[in-house]
């Protein structure tokens, strides 16, 4: 709460926050807000491409599905794929990360060496051929995103335990015999929370961009899945025409994936006070864009 | 049509007539003749092959037609059968032998085309088992093909065949010289032959990338002859974005695009100052491919619900705005061999819950494999799963381009239970929609719905064997009923084709078979 | 000597991190339940068939036996033959490679060129209106979708404005000539008409790529240039009497350089994944267009072959830039 009231402070950060609520707010409670919520999986083919209006706040697509409706149900995939992948990635990454960086000889090298296999290719490089080789479906997307964006949390966590093993109080906790895995939890993990969850806000947005990404290609969930890759793909054989149908979800990532790198700014300069210093202005970006 | 192979033959001789006195107009006024610059297609599918015996459909239709010729050819609409490389053919009255005489013309090296370059193509398509070669397997044996002499050469049938001389269009001339030169481990010269080109046609190849296109100059010595004007050169895209190809004819960059134009684009288009929509009746029907084969669809019930679940009137009328008529049957209602009276399923969803509870086997849920760049495809697989869900079916939509789709049909087991897309008119006879794609003969070859049916089969079977219309007409009627009664696919609708073209386009001669991409007859003004 | 020893050491890793690639990347495709021996025999093949096309290419060997084939085959260049198009993948990836690296090095030389000096005027001017469009700016860039944002300027320069083409390479088949970047090639053919046409066909695909780029750039410029002009360095300096136009020029940009430097290696590989889906949009016959139609086409070799490439790629720009770092910083890392 503490954290909220300060971040509230920075009107950048809060703007953001206000969207991200406002969004997640759409999304589950889509059902109820949703003026159409069937047109989901039906469609009323006499009312295709109709240009926004009062009865269709955002106009229909081509099968003639409301696509305020549709974007509603959209974001509950994007946000669902955004938070499992991100989740599962920090779950593997962090405590492979937190092992390395606490025996950074043969162990660390072993483990990092794993990693950068994985950082040697683009993102959506690994995940296309994932998401391709297991089939286009929302799950498969999921591990896809999962399994290529660990690396960039164990890369993250390594770097920052060596650090952190070099703190004083860490070096007390070992002198006195505290268990290893103790350490690491308990005094190492609380010292490198901060960038962990700045790198988990913007790491969220590219998640949501990679996912569309996919979708775009045609290996995301598929029709008539109201992912918002694979609605931009989908409408653009009616553009120039129906210019709404793809304006909508294309507008919906891009001030999503915003919210999300505006409260990671904003939580940087709440929670990291090192970053206020001038010697680490550098390197604090290079965290966050590494993750997009 | 004609109903006889014998008064094509008089046809064949008068379309010849056509072409010398063509060729004696454009010799005697050479003063009048231009070339009017260069032609640019975007097409929606990408030419990820130019060998012309290993792809047979119209997507790809381009590069076979214009850097290749055959010994006779469709043009026109309604389609015409034309005398091409051959001048002439004798039919033995038991209907077993085709003695063709071969006009004289060169290959794009300069070398005489021969009756040895005719029975090479035709052992390379026997042999290479792609493309067309369901259309001659049945019929013609690897080195029953003979040349006579240089100028004659003969097909010995195994049985009387009556489509023949129609799907001899498909059969391409390939340079037998050349292509042997580039033979490797007996491939037939495939490797080569999917990057190069070997042909007479109209056109001579230039440039080839399969990530882009191909383009091809006029080849000036062509034994048809050329009229007064002509492209100098001509340029095929493979563009999957339909966007990128509207915009790109909008703005003059492209001078046609291909004949799948969704309606709703030809609307845009139509108001648009540089470009003019061709619009003509098609011999297209639009269905959904369905594995007769695999569980639960090898039960009636169960793809008869299917059928009962399909919006026709939301698709024809709404999504495609009138723009195409509803066809129940697998024949274009236009073409000889469709009944008149057939009835075709409706939209019921009460018939379709009542099908579906007399299917015996488990469910399970249905895949649908729709065509990427042809926008259509995937609104009536969304159409189809929407109907379905209604009825408690659940089905899973898989998007991928043509060549891709095209690579897993007739495989049993890789093949999706449901495709949408489209029965063009290979060759103007009703074979094209009965025997050729439904007879189980033809299982792994022209029939990719795996359907089986002994009166089916025996109905399209006497119908190849007779030769007069009036006999084979009846028969095709009746295969046609079965065909629906079966359910044998989901029958939609029959199209009118939408060409869209810059204004500049003149002289344009659709042709079902190919719709208007046989560049030879087409200049800018 | 320095220099010498961390090339050493970076090489010493390269083979064994392109082992793994490997590895998983085989991993990864021999998952397929496709058959790849029924997409090279065609439709109509026979079961005899399919079974001596298993043999021929090796599908019918033990797994680990297939990938030690592979590693081994790779090592000497050859990635095998395109399951789907008969051709050699290694030949194919070296015709696209030009188009993508054209666009890459384009799209990165206007990130730069732009970036750099946004960035600095931004840090330069702190808090003022100029900062604060920019940070909209970047913000959004690094928010957008590439394929949304290729789709708008699609709309916006080749549609309504009619300034570039809707989609290519170029209106021909190109130049021929030996670098494969159609700009380098038209120019030293003198064939200039070709040239613009070339350049008006980069200016949608590259701005795309561009702007995140771009974004990210004036990000770590920005944020380094306030970092060293906060420094005890510059305080020094000042005090010195050393001009503050001099402290900026010679040192803070330096620094500031040298930290964006660090990003050049992350740009790039951003704007390889960016390539994939702009080559979709705009038809730009590149690796990015091949991997998508690899993957369509369940095409292992394919996959396999890009992803190596891509992996080597980018482990040469890193080390490209190691190097370039311990240039410009003397004291190394």
């Amino acid at each position: 709460m503490k954290l909220l009231g300060r971040i509230a402070r920075d009107r950048v950060a809060l703007a953001g926050l206000l969207v991200l609520a406002v969004i997640v707010l759409a999304a589950i409670f889509a059902p109820v807000l949703a003026t159409y919520p069937q047109d989901v999986t039906t469609y009323h083919t006499a009312q295709r491409l109709l240009p926004p209006s009062a009865a269709h706040w955002f106009g229909t697509n081509q099968m003639g599905g409301d696509i305020y409706s549709r974007l509603l149900f959209g974001a509950r995939i994007t946000l669902m794929t955004a938070v499992i992948a991100v989740a599962v990635s920090v779950l593997i990454g962090v405590p492979i990360g937190l092992v390395g960086g606490y025996w950074p000889g043969f162990v660390g090298d072993g483990l990092m060496r794993v990693s950068d296999v994985f950082l040697a290719v683009p993102q959506i490089v690994l995940a296309m051929a994932i998401a391709a080789t297991l089939g286009p479906q929302i799950q498969n997307v999921i591990l896809a995103l999962s399994l290529t964006y660990w690396p960039f949390w164990a890369r993250l966590v390594y770097a920052e335990t060596r650090n952190a093993k070099n703190e004083i109080y860490v070096e007390a906790a070992i002198a006195l015999g505290v268990p290893p895995w103790r350490v690491m939890v308990l005094h190492i993990l609380p010292a490198i929370a901060p960038s962990l969850i700045i790198r988990t806000s913007i790491g969220l947005g590219g998640t949501i961009l990679t996912a569309s990404a996919l979708g775009f290609l045609g290996l995301g969930p598929p029709p008539p899945s109201p992912e918002w890759g694979r609605m931009i793909a989908d409408a653009r054989a009616f553009l120039p025409g129906a210019w709404w149908n793809a304006a909508a979800p294309g507008i919906a990532i891009l001030v999503l994936v915003m919210a999300f790198n505006l409260i990671g700014d904003g939580l940087r300069d709440v929670l990291d006070p090192k970053l206020r210093g001038q010697a680490r202005a550098v390197a604090a970006p290079a965290e966050d864009e590494a993750g997009d | 049509m004609t109903s006889e192979s014998e008064s094509r033959l008089v046809l064949g001789r008068r379309e010849l007539a056509l072409g010398a006195a063509t060729l004696s107009v454009a010799a005697a006024t050479p003063a009048l003749a231009a070339g009017t610059g260069k032609f640019i297609t975007a097409n929606n599918n990408s030419y990820d092959t130019l060998d012309p015996h290993v792809v047979f459909d119209i997507g790809r239709i381009a590069s076979r037609l214009n850097l290749y010729d055959a010994l006779v050819r469709w043009t026109d609409d309604p389609p015409k059968l034309n005398m091409w490389l051959a001048e002439k053919v004798d039919i033995s009255p038991d209907a077993l032998t085709y003695t063709f005489t071969l006009k004289d013309a060169k290959f794009h090296d300069g070398t005489p085309i021969t009756a040895e370059d005719v029975v090479y193509s035709m052992e390379r398509i026997l042999a290479l088992k792609k493309g067309a070669y369901g259309l001659f397997s049945s019929v013609v044996k690897p080195g029953t093909t003979k040349a006579l002499n240089p100028k004659t050469v003969q097909f010995r049938l195994t049985s009387p065949y009556a489509v023949f001389m129609a799907v001899l269009p498909e059969m391409w001339v390939v340079n037998s010289k050349m292509v042997r030169a580039h033979e490797h481990n007996g491939d037939w010269g495939a490797g080569w032959l999917a990057r190069h080109e070997a042909g007479s046609g109209s056109f001579r190849l230039t440039h080839y990338d399969p990530a882009v296109g191909f383009a091809a100059d006029r080849y000036a010595a062509h034994f048809m002859g050329w009229g007064p004007k002509y492209l100098d050169s001509i340029e095929f895209r493979g563009i999957l974005e339909v966007a990128s190809r509207v915009l790109g004819l909008e703005k003059g960059e492209f001078d046609a695009l291909d004949g799948y134009t969704p309606y709703d684009q030809i609307k845009r288009l139509r108001g648009k100052p540089k470009v003019k929509i061709l619009t003509e009746p098609s011999l297209r029907t639009m269905y959904f491919i369905i594995h007769n084969r695999r569980p639960p669809l090898d039960d009636v019930n169960m793809r008869r619900a299917l059928c009962y679940a399909f919006d026709y009137n939301g698709f024809i009328n709404n999504l495609l705005d009138g723009s195409v008529v509803r066809n129940a049957g697998i024949i274009p209602d236009p073409m000889w061999g469709a009944p008149k009276d057939l009835q075709g399923y409706t939209y019921d969803l009460d018939k379709a819950k009542a099908a579906l509870a007399k299917v015996k086997g488990p469910m399970r849920t249905l895949t649908i494999n729709a065509l990427g760049g042809y926008p259509q495809s995937g609104q009536a697989a969304e159409l189809l799963q929407s109907g379905l869900a209604k009825i408690g079916v659940k089905a899973t939509i898989q998007s991928q381009p043509w060549p891709v789709v095209a690579a897993r049909l007739g495989d049993e087991q890789k093949s999706a239970d449901l495709i949408p897309l489209w029965r063009s008119a290979y060759f103007a006879d009703p074979h094209n929609w009965t025997g050729y794609i439904y007879n189980s003969k033809q299982i792994g070859r022209g029939n990719l719905s795996f359907f089986s049916n002994k009166r089916f089969d025996e109905l399209t079977d006497k119908a190849l064997v007779l030769v007069k219309q009036a006999d084979r007409q009846p028969l095709y009627e009746e295969a046609s009923r079965i065909l629906v009664d079966e359910a044998a696919g989901l029958f939609i609708y029959n199209t009118n084709y939408y060409g869209a073209f810059n204004d500049r386009v003149q002289g344009v001669r659709y042709c079902p078979i190919a719709d208007a991409q046989d560049m030879r007859w087409q200049w800018l003004a | 000597m320095r220099l010498l020893g961390l090339i050493a050491r970076r090489l010493v890793w390269v083979p064994a991190t392109l082992i793994g690639l490997v590895v998983l990347v085989f991993v990864i495709s021999h998952v397929v339940p496709n058959d790849p021996a029924r997409i090279i025999a065609g439709e109509n093949a026979t079961t005899a068939q399919l079974a001596a096309l298993r043999h021929q290419y090796g599908f019918d060997l033990p797994l680990p036996e297939q990938l030690l084939r592979y590693i081994i085959q790779v090592a000497r260049g050859d990635m095998g033959v395109s399951l789907y198009t008969q051709t050699p993948v290694a030949g194919e990836i070296w015709r696209r490679l030009p188009a993508t690296m054209e666009l890459a090095v384009y799209a990165m030389a206007v990130a730069v060129l732009l970036g750099v000096p946004l960035g600095v005027a931004a840090a330069l001017r702190r808090n003022s209106w100029f900062d604060h469009t920019l940070r909209v700016l970047t913000v959004s860039g690094l928010a957008i979708a590439a394929f949304w944002l290729a789709i708008l300027l699609q709309l916006l320069f080749a549609m309504w404005l009619n300034l570039t083409p809707v989609q290519g390479r170029v209106s021909d088949f190109g130049p021929s000539g030996i670098t494969g970047f159609y700009t380098i090639d038209a120019a030293l053919a003198g064939d200039w008409s070709t040239e613009l046409d070339v350049l008006r066909h980069l200016a949608l695909p590259v701005m795309t790529l561009a702007f995140p780029a771009m974004a990210t750039i004036v990000r770590f410029t920005r944020a380094g240039v306030i970092g060293t002009l906060g420094s005890f360095f510059v305080d020094y300096q000042r005090a010195m009497g050393v001009p503050w136009r001099v402290t900026v020029w010679r040192y803070v940009l330096r620094s500031a350089l040298t930290g964006t430097l660090t990003q050049i290696g992350l740009v790039f590989g951003n704007l390889l994944a960016g390539a994939v889906v702009v080559e979709a949009v705009f038809d730009w016959p590149g690796l990015g267009q091949f991997a998508v139609n690899s993957i369509l086409q369940s095409d292992y070799n394919a996959i396999l072959g890009f992803t190596i490439y891509v992996g080597v790629m980018f482990i040469v720009v890193n080390l490209l830039i190691d190097v370039g770092q311990v240039l410009l910083d003397p004291r190394g890392r």
